[in-house]
Parts: C-alpha cells; sequence; structure tokens
C-alpha cells in the first residue's frame, strides 16, 4: 500500500490546496503515481472532527490525518494524535522540546518522526551537528518533495549512522504536487492505528515517484 | 522567547499614502518589463490599463506600525511571497491610495530559524474609491534582536 | 485566448522557458521603483551578502501573470498569490509552469497551480492564481 504520509491542505498557512483537489489529481494520475492514500500534515495543528470519510467514499482513498510541529530539533511529524497526546502538548508552540515528544508521543500511542531531516535549521541533521541525537526515533523522511539539491543526500548518512528506518512525502502544498514522493508497505493501512504499528514496524520504503510521466 | 501580540494591532490601519497620477509611460514600461504583449498594456491610448501586477509597485511609506513586538528583528529578514486580488483596472491619470494594517502575525520555524510572520494588508483604492487591488504582503524576519 | 468550456482539470498550461536576462530585471527594477543593488548589479548583491544579482520576488509574480494572461487572455486575471521559495538568479534560463487543478461553473473560473523553476530544476516560485474565462 502506497501512502504520501506528508502534505498540506488549505488548513495550512501556506497551502491553498483542497483536499479533493488532490484525490482528483491522484485520480488523473494513477499510472504515474500509484497512491492508495494520503495523510494531512498541517502546520502546527490537528482537528480531531475533521471527517474526511465521504471523500474516501467518493474517489477511492485513504485519508488520515496527522499534525507536522515545530521543535528544538527541526520539524516533526506526528501520527496516531489521540486527545491524550493533544492534551499534553501544544502544537502551535514552536519550540517543542523534541526529545520529549518523541518519548511521549510513543507512549501515548502514537509516533513521531522527524521530517525532511536534511533540511538547513528545521532539519534533524542540522541539530545533530551541535547536539546529542535524540533517542527514540524509528525513522526519518528519506525523501521529501520540497527538498533542495543536497538535501535529501545528507539524510542517508544520517540513516546508515542511526539505523533509522525511511519513508517519503511529498510535503506538497500545492495540488499538482501530491504524491511526488509517497512511503510504501508492506501491510494494509485502514485506521491511523495500523499506521502507527506500521510505522513502528519498519516494514517500508520510501518511493520517488518525481522522474515519471506516463505518455 | 515567543512574542505576544496585542490584538488591537490586528486590522488597524497605521499607513495611508497616495500616489499619482498614473502616467501611460510607467504603465508601459512596468508591462515591457514582464514581458507583456498585449496591446491593452503596451499601447498608448483610451484603452490602455495597467498589466494585473502592476500595483506591487506602491507600498506604505511606513512599512510596519510602531507597536509590533521588539522581539522581532527587522534588520534580518526576507520577503516570503505576496497574494494580489485584483479590483478594476489602473488606467493613466488614476490616483493610487494605499492603506495599510497588519493583516497576521506569528512565529514560525523555517530554514532559516525561528522567524515573526508578518501579513502586511494593502487594499489600493483609486479616485472614484473602486478597490483596484489588495494585496497582503508576507515578511519573515529574524526574533531575538528587536527594532 | 482561452474558453472556460474548453479547460479541465489537469490540463498543463503552455508555460514558458527563457533566458531572464539581467537587463531584463533591471528594466523590471526602474519600472517597478525597486532599484537597489542586490536588483540591478552582482557586487552590490555580494556585498549583501548574496550569491549575486537577484530577481525580485515581485517580478516573478509579474511574469507569472504574463504568461497566465497569454493563456487566458488579458483580464482574466483575478487573483494570483506565491511564496518565494528561494533565490531566482538572472542570467539563467528559467521555466514558468502552470496546471489546472479547479474549474468553477459557477463563476466559469479555474484555479491554477503555477511555479517557476530555475536551471537546476528546483521550484522557487510557487503559488496559485484564480482565472476567470471567457
Amino acid at each position: 500500500m502506497i501512502l504520501d504520509l506528508h502534505l498540506h491542505s488549505e488548513l495550512s498557512d501556506d497551502s491553498r490546496a483542497p483536499v479533493e483537489a488532490y484525490l482528483k489529481l491522484l485520480q488523473r494520475k494513477r499510472a504515474e503515481r500509484p497512491l492508495d492514500g494520503i495523510v494531512l500534515t498541517e502546520h502546527r495543528q490537528f482537528d480531531p472532527a475533521r471527517d474526511y470519510r465521504a471523500l474516501e467514499d467518493r474517489y477511492g482513498f485513504r485519508i488520515l490525518t496527522a499534525a507536522e510541529v515545530e521543535t528544538d530539533y527541526g520539524h516533526v511529524l506526528v501520527y496516531g494524535v489521540n486527545a491524550d497526546i493533544f492534551a499534553r502538548f501544544d502544537f502551535s508552540n514552536v519550540r517543542l522540546p523534541a526529545q520529549e515528544l518523541i518519548t511521549e508521543v510513543a507512549r501515548l500511542g502514537g509516533i513521531a518522526l522527524p521530517c525532511h531531516p536534511g533540511r538547513p535549521t528545521v532539519g534533524l541533521s542540522a541539530h545533530y551537528a551541535t547536539k546529542p541525537p535524540l533517542e527514540g526515533v524509528v525513522a526519518v523522511e528519506a525523501l521529501n518533495g520540497g527538498s533542495r539539491r543536497g538535501e535529501d543526500d545528507r539524510v542517508q548518512e544520517l540513516i546508515r549512522r542511526h539505523g533509522y528506518h525511511a519513508f517519503g512525502g511529498s510535503d506538497s502544498h500545492l495540488v499538482s504536487f501530491v504524491g511526488v514522493c509517497a512511503t510504501e508497505f508492506d501491510a494494509e493501512i485502514r485506521s491511523t492505528d495500523d499506521l502507527v504499528r506500521e510505522l513502528k514496524g519498519g516494514r517500508y520504503r520510501p518511493v520517488d515517484f518525481r522522474a515519471r510521466r506516463v505518455a | 522567547m515567543p512574542f505576544d501580540v496585542d490584538p488591537q494591532l490586528l486590522g488597524r490601519e497605521f499607513d495611508r499614502t497616495e500616489y499619482g497620477p498614473v502616467t501611460a509611460d510607467e504603465l508601459i514600461a512596468y508591462a515591457r518589463a514582464v514581458g507583456a504583449t498585449h496591446p491593452c498594456y503596451l499601447e498608448p491610448g483610451p484603452d490602455l490599463v495597467a498589466h494585473p501586477t502592476f500595483c506591487v509597485r506602491y507600498k506604505s511609506r511606513k512599512f510596519y506600525p510602531d507597536d509590533l513586538p521588539t522581539q522581532i528583528d527587522f534588520r534580518r529578514g526576507f520577503d516570503a511571497g505576496k497574494d494580489i486580488e485584483l479590483g478594476v483596472p489602473v488606467r493613466p491619470g488614476d490616483t493610487i491610495h494605499v492603506s495599510s494594517a497588519v493583516h497576521e502575525l506569528y512565529e514560525k520555524t523555517g530554514r532559516s530559524g525561528a522567524m515573526a510572520f508578518i501579513v502586511i494588508r494593502f487594499t489600493m483604492t483609486n479616485q472614484r474609491g473602486e478597490t483596484v487591488a489588495l494585496i497582503d504582503n508576507r515578511f519573515l524576519h529574524k526574533l531575538g534582536g528587536g527594532s | 485566448m482561452t474558453r472556460f468550456d474548453d479547460v479541465f482539470e489537469g490540463d498543463e498550461l503552455p508555460g514558458r522557458e527563457f533566458l531572464l536576462e539581467k537587463d531584463q530585471v533591471r528594466d523590471y527594477a526602474r519600472a517597478a521603483h525597486q532599484w537597489a543593488p542586490r536588483f540591478t548589479d552582482d557586487e552590490g548583491a555580494r556585498r549583501e551578502g548574496l550569491p549575486g544579482m537577484i530577481t525580485p520576488g515581485n517580478m516573478s509574480m509579474g511574469l507569472l501573470a504574463t504568461m497566465l494572461e497569454a493563456w487566458a487572455g488579458p483580464g482574466s486575471l483575478r487573483r494570483l498569490g506565491t511564496t518565494f521559495r528561494g533565490l531566482l538568479l538572472p542570467g539563467r534560463t528559467i521555466r514558468l509552469c502552470g496546471a489546472v487543478t479547479q474549474r468553477h461553473d459557477e463563476t466559469r473560473s479555474v484555479e491554477v497551480d503555477v511555479w517557476i523553476e530555475n536551471d537546476e530544476g528546483e521550484r522557487v516560485v510557487a503559488g496559485t492564481a484564480t482565472l476567470r474565462l471567457r
């Protein structure tokens, strides 16, 4: 099963992409980007009331929700946000303590994974240059659709050194770039609980659809 | 340290500036510089109008109000982008009025570290009171230096 | 001039690829009252810590607007929003791109993703536009 684990809808401050428009594009581009679903990771917020089941039924894609938060070790994707996690952390805080976030989110039933780790300032690589490595990191985003030249290369060294699993996401803020990078899971994922379990288990890999263009 | 934003700051006009009258030469020079080819942007005459992004050349005389949080270092920052909503076209002879207000202000982190994200909204009207453009100017400034 | 009935979600705009000349950037800086070393002179820009002369973000919007209206017709552009993700250096080839993402029948308007790629294929400007078509 292939999911885009990192993208932003119009709920994020720097995106104007409606969720439905994302799904329509994925339908049109099935041959180039054979995704089964998306995980919406809005910036610094999480709304548990969001319900995309009608869109799932209409378009046949899995839609899950998560969040991208900002910490003292860069940006982190939080999957499996539940009431306990949401009560424990203020997602609008741009200085969340990363170690505490990773540890507590895991304890409370979710999983927090650093994203775009090769990016200056907001990526893990930059912080590991001057700070001790975080404990409990299971995986990092090895492929990010918004990365610039060289950023994803830095991640490979990080993965080798620390033994992290690798996943991929588009980091799309525009409809056109949904699914350009994604994650292929061995197992089927029907729910957020499934997603958290599989992310912890490591049976997945990043996939890159950026070069594909089907005539 | 995160900064506090006075809610009264948001939406309050802090500057009002007037420009013009707009000349045909200004409209044509701008249109040429952005590669426009349609005669309505390039040929003097009654049908000449401004290229749709012409209004970005106007700004408030005072770029920010005096009472922004002091943690924001205005000497260090960059233009993060713009949103332009277009109204009636600008024509030669128009006077353009620019009213400025802080539309949004919050903290975020990016490639350049912890930054203050500020949106200054320009409401631009002509001499007839018609809206010619609404422009949201987005800036990112470093935190910590104060102004 | 493109008609609403002939446009579909997913359509890619013709786009433009061209060498962005430094003189064109200087012409823009003059016409837009943005005459400053960073936009007009490589050495002056380097003194500000930049790699060389850069293109004003406003100019990138102007170029995108021109591309959009070349496709849809003058007066069709109703909204354009862009994020400046990186420096656009003149003296290099750039690509202006766009793709239709939504159609709104009630207003005969379309939403279009737009972006500018530098000569390394990186998206340095990205955003969306709303155009009202005939």
